[in-house]
């Protein structure tokens, strides 16, 4: 794989939302480095999660610009944004949850090649097979290393919220993007599973997909993060190493100060 | 065989093939269609004004050819897509759940309003009637002998559609349908472009309907506003809601477990002679009795089993697990 | 301008009658979220109960009465068998509109088993049209008219002013909160279906007269241009949905008098489902939410 050797993995300039007279996103600018993690912090309504939304095509920006891999992106259906290889996941956990913990795996990644409906009907022979079993053979070895091995002829719907949250993480490693949004990993999920799911976002490095992380669980982003990212009010307030924001007084001010006083 | 037994398995092929279609749309990708029979009815047209030759005053229709039954019957496929495209690429767009249940219902009504009302069209609500026997001539068939050919024909083409849909089942295409069902957004955010999606299986879906549609033409030999009967299409969304919506054997099951509560429930009625009223020897009462016995099958089946009698199956993997490392403090 | 007033009359009255079913079905949809597909049955078994009872005492107001205390124990007995039931098994709003679509057919069969399903005749007499302000309306039509507007106070006193009413918006709004607020949604829930059926029964009863005739299918026909004038409104929005039905209802009668050519005639009567729906499909992709609020949404927002 060919991975542009200089540039961000994602570049924000200017990005606008405005719902109604409120302003959700206004004039945020950020870039994410390539092959780190980057934490997207700041207080509830700050607007991360409608930033999410709008780099991942889920909502349509009014005005800038995002590009990914030097391409504008912004105003692409979520579907191009993920073909493209810039995946995200949900606040809550989206597994598809009448398929098995196996399927899920097995269908995070996108085949263009077979997933049309003639070779679905003409897809008997061997090629097809082979890619088929190769396919098995790789969501099994993800299953295995995320412990859900035994798990995964389980429909996931079935699953506990910590476990649909490592399913997410075993997906994103079936789809291999370049880049990966992950929205709150942490959110409801047993605090024993926070070492898992920081092994797992170094592994996603590891195998080059860069990682942007937003969570509300501060020690979990001291521990993932290389870069950190803090919003207030729709717009990027400071920026830097984790260690470097805790004597930055506008984000004591406006998030970490928040946790102190209460 | 009896007549009754050939008209009863015919008719369940051909119900069989419609069911299938239905289950592409409301099974996998998880709309309930109600424009469906629509797409039936536009594929009998189709295939009747394309082979019974130009109207006789004062009847009036459209086209009026005298081609072959086969190539009629894959022009009447090719227009049920086509009106599945408009109506699909209008309702599958933005709308979801009951929005869409709700446009498709017009849709289905805006048809049936035309195909009634609008004469030039299928001559309204007289309809269109003399397919006589299609294909029985290149096969020197007389009236008895077609009537099995028709029910082989029939059967052949449902094991047919029943093979290749157990095909699309498991394939990928397939299971993209299902991960709209399931979650449209993780769809998306997996690179399913949901809307070409869910319009490639609205419009398979529809091309069953029609292809059906095309055989219950040559079946009936006519067809009219009165095949759009609700019961008619009650008893199809029954039978892949109590055989298991997503599952093509469960759908098999419930078209004959439909079949034989459409043909068989109501000799069980007590005989009340009467006058009007109550009287279950009335032909009336007989279609009204069985109407309420399917409305209530569909009620009873989404409140206590809406899985149906067959689930939908998932794909099992045999092969042997790995020991679970530290599966234990997942459980949170 | 003459014919356009009359047209605009029988306008008038068909929006009232449609106002009074579309209120009563949005009335259900706010509580409980869910389309009772079902809703038009209630307007069937009021008209069948009006007939019974002016048969028999050959009283119009006893036929009305019995057409909204039927309408209503029919909504109450639909909430409780089977809208409730559904709700509290957690069934999604499509599974509960597929449930009603099945109940609404039991109906209609049941009914043809009782009453046949030929044309019952209810013909009354309707009186001698009358010059009201510029239109020509005989006495039945000015009753319907009068009632309907009555009905609309009353409901507008009711929701806005007394206890029920409160407990009916709080429910409507956020079923949850309201719980635990202590209201019981559920009792809430049942006792606006009860009020809706009264409501709705007694639309069955004054179509039926309207129209002269009705079949155990009379319900659901209508339900559908109901269906059209509650989204057109918004809804759950008990007044937007009002509005939705006078510009309906006015629309369905307006626009086949028009002097359209289409084939060899005008736009006939009969073309009025499908009027209907095409307003339907108009307002659902563009207005989603409604005519009366402005709001367009995606798949994803």
């Amino acid at each position: 794989m060919t991975t542009p050797t200089a540039g961000p993995a994602l570049e924000v300039r200017g990005l606008t939302k405005r719902f109604g007279g409120v302003i959700a996103v206004d004039a945020c600018s950020f870039e994410a480095p390539l092959g780190q993690v980057t934490g997207l912090i700041g207080p509830n309504g700050a607007g991360k999660s409608t930033a999410i939304d709008l780099i991942s095509g889920f909502k349509l920006p009014d005005s800038g610009t995002v590009l990914f891999k030097g391409r504008e992106i912004q105003g692409l259906p979520p579907h191009q944004i993920s073909r493209l290889g810039l995946i995200r996941t949900f606040q809550s956990p989206r597994e598809w949850p009448g398929l098995t913990v196996l399927e899920n795996v097995v269908m995070a990644r996108w085949d263009p090649g077979r997933e049309g409906f003639f070779s679905g009907l003409v897809g008997l022979g061997r090629a097809h097979r082979v890619k088929a079993e190769d396919e098995l053979i790789q969501a099994r070895e993800i299953l295995d290393e995320f412990g859900l091995s035994a798990l995964r002829n389980e429909r996931a719907g079935n699953l506990s919220g910590g476990q649909k949250r490592l399913v997410e993480f075993a997906r994103i490693r079936m789809a291999a993007p370049e880049l990966v949004i992950l929205d709150e990993p942490m959110g409801g999920v047993n605090p024993v599973l926070g070492e898992r799911m920081a092994l797992a976002i170094e592994g996603f490095i590891a195998s080059g997909t860069s990682v942007i992380v937003v969570e509300h669980n501060l020690p979990f982003i001291e521990r993932v993060t290389h870069h950190v990212i803090v919003m207030a009010q729709g717009t990027v307030i400071a920026e830097g190493p984790f260690e470097s924001l805790r004597s930055n007084a506008d984000v004591v001010d406006a998030y970490l100060g928040e946790q102190v006083r209460q | 065989m009896s007549a009754y037994l050939v008209s009863v398995l015919t008719e369940g092929a051909i119900f069989g093939i419609m069911a299938l279609g239905l289950n592409v749309i409301w099974g996998w990708s998880g709309d309930f269609d109600l424009a469906y029979y629509g797409y039936i009815a536009v594929g009998a047209y189709m295939t009747l004004v394309l082979t019974i030759g130009a109207p006789i005053a004062p009847a009036q229709y459209i086209l009026g050819a005298t081609l072959p039954y086969p190539l009629a019957v894959v022009i009447a496929v090719i227009s049920a897509m086509a009106v599945a495209l408009v109506v699909g690429s209008i309702a599958l767009g933005h709308l979801r759940g009951i929005y869409f249940s709700i446009v498709t219902l017009g849709a289905v009504y805006v048809m049936y309003v035309f195909a009634g009302q609008f004469v030039p069209l299928f001559d309204g609500y007289n309809g269109l009637s003399g397919l006589f026997d299609p294909m029985g001539d290149w096969f020197g068939l007389d009236y008895f002998s077609y009537q099995y050919f028709l029910m082989g024909l029939c059967l052949v083409m449902f094991a047919l559609v029943y093979f290749l849909m157990s095909r699309v089942s498991s394939s990928r295409f397939g299971m993209a349908l299902r991960t709209l069902r399931e979650d449209e957004r993780a769809a998306a955010a997996f690179g399913r472009d949901i809307y070409r999606l869910k319009l490639k299986g609205y419009l398979l879906g529809a091309a069953l309907g029609g292809f059906a549609g095309a055989l219950f033409a040559a079946y009936l030999t006519a067809f009219n506003t009165s095949a759009w009967s609700p019961i008619e299409v009650i008893v199809l969304y029954s039978a892949v809601l109590v055989g298991g919506r997503g599952n093509i054997r469960g759908v098999a099951l419930g078209v004959v477990i439909m079949g034989l509560i459409v043909n068989e429930s109501t000799r069980f009625l007590p005989s009340l002679p009467g006058v009007g009223a109550f009287n279950t020897d009335h032909p009336q009462v007989l279609l009204a009795a069985r109407g309420a016995i399917i409305g209530l099958v569909l009620v009873l089946f989404l409140r206590f089993r809406p899985q149906g009698l067959l689930p939908e199956r998932r794909f099992v993997d045999r092969q042997p697990a790995q020991p679970a490392t530290d599966v234990a403090p997942l459980t949170a | 301008m003459h014919a356009a007033l009359l047209t605009l009359g029988f306008g008038i009255v068909t929006a009232s009658i449609l106002a009074l079913s579309a209120v009563a079905f949005t009335l259900q949809y706010g509580v409980t979220n869910v389309a009772n597909v079902s809703h038009g049955e209630i307007l069937t078994i009021g008209a069948y109960a009006a007939y019974l009872v002016h048969q028999r005492t050959g009283s119009a107001p006893a036929a009305a009465l019995a057409a909204a205390l039927a309408g209503g124990l029919t909504a109450l007995a639909m909430y409780s068998s089977v809208i409730g039931p559904f709700i509290h098994f957690g069934a999604s709003p499509t599974v509960i509109f597929i449930a009603t679509l099945g109940l609404s057919f039991v109906i209609q069969n049941v009914l043809v088993i009782i009453f046949g399903a030929s044309n019952v005749a209810y013909n009354l007499d309707p009186g001698a049209p009358q010059q009201i302000g510029p239109f020509l309306l005989n006495p039945l039509d000015q009753q319907i008219v009068i009632s309907a507007i009555a009905i609309t106070v009353v409901l507008f006193f009711i929701i806005s002013r007394t206890k029920f009413g409160k407990a009916l918006r709080a429910v409507s709004q956020n079923r949850e909160l309201a719980r635990v607020t202590g209201i019981n949604a559920t009792r809430v829930a049942a006792a606006t279906f009860f009020l809706a059926g009264l409501i709705a029964g007694y639309a069955g009863f004054v179509l039926a007269e309207t129209v002269g005739s009705f079949t155990p299918y009379f319900g659901f026909g209508f339900f559908l241009i109901t269906l059209t004038a509650a989204v057109a409104g918004g809804l759950g929005r008990a007044f937007g949905t009002m509005a939705g039905a006078v510009i309906v209802g006015i629309v369905l009668e307006v626009v086949p008098a028009l002097p359209v050519p289409f084939v060899g005639g005008y736009i006939s009567a009969s073309y009025n489902l499908a009027i209907a729906f095409g307003i339907l499909a108009l307002v659902i992709l563009f207005r989603p939410r409604g005519l009366f609020t402005n709001a367009r949404r995606t798949v994803f927002e």
